[in-house]
């Protein structure tokens, strides 16, 4: 198994390329505001220091929330609601499978970690808490690293470490990743998982699935590299070695074979998104390190990120 | 086809190279890719073929380098060629006395030749060049190559058949001048020995026409006039045929008949006929009065002795040399009156009478006069006569290696003593030798004539009955010929066909051939012409001085024979069809491979050039 660093993922701490994501946002389905004494998602029920709104009083409600001075003035029951804190947790779920290392001039790996950084940049410029979780198969088990959450971008350094250190090796195994992560019983926030989604339709299904039944918001990031897009391999005949499984198949490269090449990652996308769009996934491709600054302007609003 | 330099195919071993090449390039390379659901797999059979089916790349680097392997290896190709403008014809005639064989037709078997020719000589292009070649005795240009067709026609009708027997290396000869024609028409009556063809290298151009019908022929092969009043003559007649033929044979000496008889000969059987004894010396003249395919071998002259008595002398110092050469004397003419002498002893004979011959062995000159004499082992520095024939140092044993009429004897006699003598320019060699263990020739016999008088020498000593011993009788024959030479008439002379004859003429020679043709001849500075023979009959050499009759006799066993098959022990020549004008060329054909392989390296460079536009790639 072939572990491999990616040199695209140092420039995700570029000031240049930090500038271009200044501004953005990640819309999210859920209120980032929770009233008190309801269900929220938010971890710190009823928490907030900004006041949103008055009503009246009703049955139940915290009596910590009465205004007093109302009622001392007016006489008047009423209930101080304030707007609640962040807490929206976002895990960005990078494959870091051999296979995102492969081809090697492709860098997918790198690809992959420069938009999450980007993710995560602006995740953290809401003050929303970010981290990053790095998955991959090892020898009879998952392998699973993960940063702390944090949630200011004076912080967003910290993931220096990771993101350039990471290296790809191993099998992708998204389902026992994503199983794994739903087995930590975090509170219900955003996953977006980047990976090429080399794997069974069933795998990516009970993975995707799984963060969804968790009560996740996921966003699907579909990276690939320029060469496998285009399957724009050298004519010739020659023995193919699957990098993850080691399995060999005798494929003779040509004109005939990139079509093909094509034809089934094509088939392959198009069955992801279409289990994304059938789940409410947010789905957003992202073929070749070549077009970052395209992918970024152009596929990043279908994730929910916007000004 | 075949290959000039086969050792050189040794290059083709490049294509071994060139499959390892490809072997070893179509050992599939492993490439690691992300996951096998992008790429289908080839199926099992087709993935089988591909390893066979190797790609136009290959193939035309094979070709490339298998052309030029045999390019230099030197391949060609061996292919009848039709006959084009501007080729050169090599038209070689057997001239031999088989050729003058008239056929049933009433034409000769030349005439039939030169129809055949003409025939050629018509169809071939306008721009062709040709060559008239005949051979009999030797090779002769009777037109010179780069020749057009109208001097070729005048060539062949000067063609005529010889009375000699076509000597095989003068076919090889006349091979070899014809060798830089494209195409060499030969004609004869009988097929080349295949060894001879082969020698000349003309296989592939030659073609060979045979001409003639097995005939009929009858032939003198002997005569012999026996000694007037003492013995009879007798003749010898040959049926070359395979049934009895009837002839008739006349023979006449001074003039008159002596034989006339209708003979019948046995199939291919001789009929030795005896007539006689004549009456007087003089010529005998024998010819077969029945016509038959060949007229040459139907007349034959010889000579008969005189009946006047003569005079020999023999002197020697060895009392049995003396007996020895006595009897030789008397052997050929009984008439001889021999007085045998002692040269230590000259009042022995008498030294005022003029002999008609003297045979003087082992001594110097002891003032004999003589009208012809013959020196046997002449002394150093001896004198005869005022002749001086030089000898310069003497052989402890001499071997004959060569004898006139003989040729070069297939067996070496061995001789005594023999002393090495320098004869004058006047006398003409007999015969050669050499000593044993030495190297260098020198002629062991030589006859001449000097002031009218008839010399001949022998060089080797006849001493312990030399001329007497069976084991060596090419000495004896050799003596009998110089001293029937030395005797011979001076105006009459009898030769084979074929031979060069030697005749004392004056200035403004002219011979007249049996046909009536006359032609010049040219005394050198002794006073004798020469001219061969080659018709049988009687030449005349006339010139200021008397005239001197030569008759000439043919006969050639091989030759006279007319129906003879192909000898078994020698392979005959392949026989090429006469129609149609083509010939079997061996023709290189390097430059056609050498494009060949140009061509596919072009097509291979457009190949990659191709897949480089196809691939985006910046080299191939």
């Amino acid at each position: 198994m072939k572990e491999m660093r990616s040199p695209l993922a140092t420039r995700a701490f570029e000031p240049e390329f930090l500038r271009k994501l200044d501004g953005l946002m990640i819309g999210t389905r859920r209120a980032r505001t929770h009233r008190a004494g309801q269900r929220t998602i938010g971890r710190h029920q009823g928490g907030g220091i900004e006041p949103e709104n008055f009503r009246e009083y009703a049955h139940g409600d915290d009596l910590r929330f009465l205004d007093w001075n109302a009622l001392a003035r007016h006489d008047d029951l009423s209930i101080r609601t304030f707007r609640a804190e962040r807490q929206l947790e976002i895990t960005i779920m990078v494959d870091a499978s051999a296979s995102m290392a492969v081809p090697s001039d492709d860098d997918k790996l790198g690809l992959a970690l420069t938009l999450g950084a980007g993710l995560a940049f602006i995740g953290m410029s809401e003050n929303d808490l970010v981290r990053f979780v790095a998955f991959a198969g090892g020898r009879g088990a998952s392998r699973l690293e993960a940063t702390p959450f944090r949630s200011r971008r004076e912080t967003y350094n910290h993931f220096r470490p990771f993101v350039s250190g990471l290296k790809a090796g191993g099998e992708t195994r998204l389902a026992t990743a994503a199983g794994e992560l739903i087995e930590n019983r975090r509170v219900p926030g955003m996953v977006i998982v980047i990976s090429d989604f080399l794997v069974s339709a069933s795998d990516y299904e009970e993975a995707l699935g799984g963060l969804l039944g968790a009560h996740h918001e996921v966003k699907v990031l579909h990276v690939m590299g320029d060469r496998e897009s285009t399957g724009n391999y050298p004519p010739g005949s020659y023995r193919v070695r699957d990098c993850e499984t080691g399995e060999l198949r005798d494929v003779t490269f040509g004109p005939t074979a990139s079509e093909a090449c094509r034809r089934r990652l094509a088939e392959h996308a198009d069955g992801l998104r279409a289990f994304c769009t059938r789940r409410g996934i947010m789905y957003a491709p992202a073929f070749g390190a070549s077009h970052l600054d395209e992918t970024m302007t152009r596929e990043f609003p279908r994730l929910g990120v916007m000004h | 086809m075949g290959l000039l330099t086969p050792l050189n195919l040794l290059y083709a071993l490049s294509l071994v190279a060139l499959v390892a090449i490809y072997l070893r390039a179509r050992s599939r390379p492993t490439i690691e890719v992300s996951s096998l659901m992008l790429f289908e797999e080839i199926p099992a059979p087709v993935a089988k073929s591909r390893l066979l089916r190797l790609d136009a790349l290959f193939w035309l680097e094979a070709l490339a380098l298998g052309a030029m392997s045999l390019a230099v290896a030197g391949l060609y190709v061996r292919s009848h060629q039709a006959v084009g403008p501007n080729h050169r014809h090599a038209l070689v005639f057997d001239l031999g006395a088989g050729m003058g064989a008239v056929g049933e037709n009433g034409i000769t078997r030349l005439s039939t030749a030169r129809q055949l020719a003409l025939r050629i000589i018509a169809q071939a292009p306008a721009g062709d060049q040709f060559t008239v070649l005949g051979y009999a005795l030797e090779a002769e240009a009777t037109h010179a190559a780069g020749s057009q067709a109208p001097d070729a026609r005048k060539a062949l009708a000067a063609l005529v058949p010889t009375a000699v027997a076509a000597r095989p290396a003068a076919l090889r000869a006349a091979l070899i001048h014809a060798r830089a024609a494209d195409q060499i028409d030969l004609f004869a009556d009988r097929p080349p020995p295949a060894a001879l063809i082969d020698d000349a290298h003309v296989g592939g151009r030659l073609i060979f026409h045979k001409v003639g019908a097995p005939a009929s022929n009858m032939a003198i092969v002997s005569l012999d006039g026996g000694v007037p009043r003492s013995s009879v003559g007798r003749c010898v007649v040959r049926n070359f045929t395979d049934r009895p033929q009837v002839c008739e044979l006349v023979i006449e000496a001074a003039g008159r008949e002596v034989f006339h008889s209708k003979l019948v000969a046995e199939p291919r059987a001789e009929i030795v006929v005896p007539f006689g004894p004549l009456s007087a010396g003089g010529i005998v003249h024998a010819r077969i009065a029945t016509p038959d395919a060949l007229a040459a071998d139907n007349q034959r002259w010889a000579l008969a002795p005189s009946i006047a008595h003569q005079h020999a002398l023999v002197l020697s110092p060895d009392a049995a040399v003396r007996d020895d050469l006595a009897r030789v004397v008397l052997a050929i003419n009984r008439n001889f009156l021999v007085t045998a002498a002692d040269p230590a002893r000259p009042d022995s004979f008498d030294h005022a009478r003029r002999y008609d011959l003297a045979v003087i062995h082992d001594s110097a000159e002891t003032g004999v006069n003589a009208a012809a004499r013959l020196l046997i082992f002449p002394p150093p520095l001896s004198r005869s006569h005022g002749v001086l024939v030089p000898a310069t140092h003497s052989v402890a044993i001499a071997e004959l290696q060569e004898r006139a009429g003989a040729g070069i004897l297939s067996a070496p006699v061995l001789l005594g003593a023999a002393r090495v003598i320098e004869p004058p320019a006047w006398m003409e060699p007999m015969a050669r030798g050499v000593g044993v263990r030495e190297h260098d020739s020198f002629p062991l016999a030589a006859i001449g004539s000097h002031n009218g008088d008839a010399v001949g020498v022998l060089a080797f000593d006849v001493r312990d009955h030399l001329l007497l011993d069976p084991d060596r009788m090419d000495a004896l024959v050799l003596t009998i010929d110089l001293l029937q030479r030395l005797l011979a008439p001076r105006d009459v002379m009898i030769e084979p066909t074929g031979t060069f004859v030697t005749v004392a003429a004056g200035a403004h020679a002219r011979v007249t051939a049996p046909d009536g043709s006359m032609r010049p001849l040219e005394a050198d500075p002794w006073g004798r012409v020469r001219f061969r023979a080659l018709e049988s009959g009687r030449y005349l050499v006339t010139s200021n001085g008397p005239a001197t009759a030569v008759y000439a006799n043919y006969f050639d066993a091989g030759e006279s024979d007319l129906s003879a098959p192909v000898p078994a022990t020698e392979r005959p020549a392949p026989s090429v069809a006469t129609a149609g004008p083509s010939q079997l060329s061996v023709r290189p054909i390097a430059l056609p491979l050498v494009i060949l392989a140009l061509l596919a390296l072009i097509g291979e460079s457009i190949m990659l050039a191709q897949r480089a536009v196809r691939w985006r790639a910046a080299h191939v």
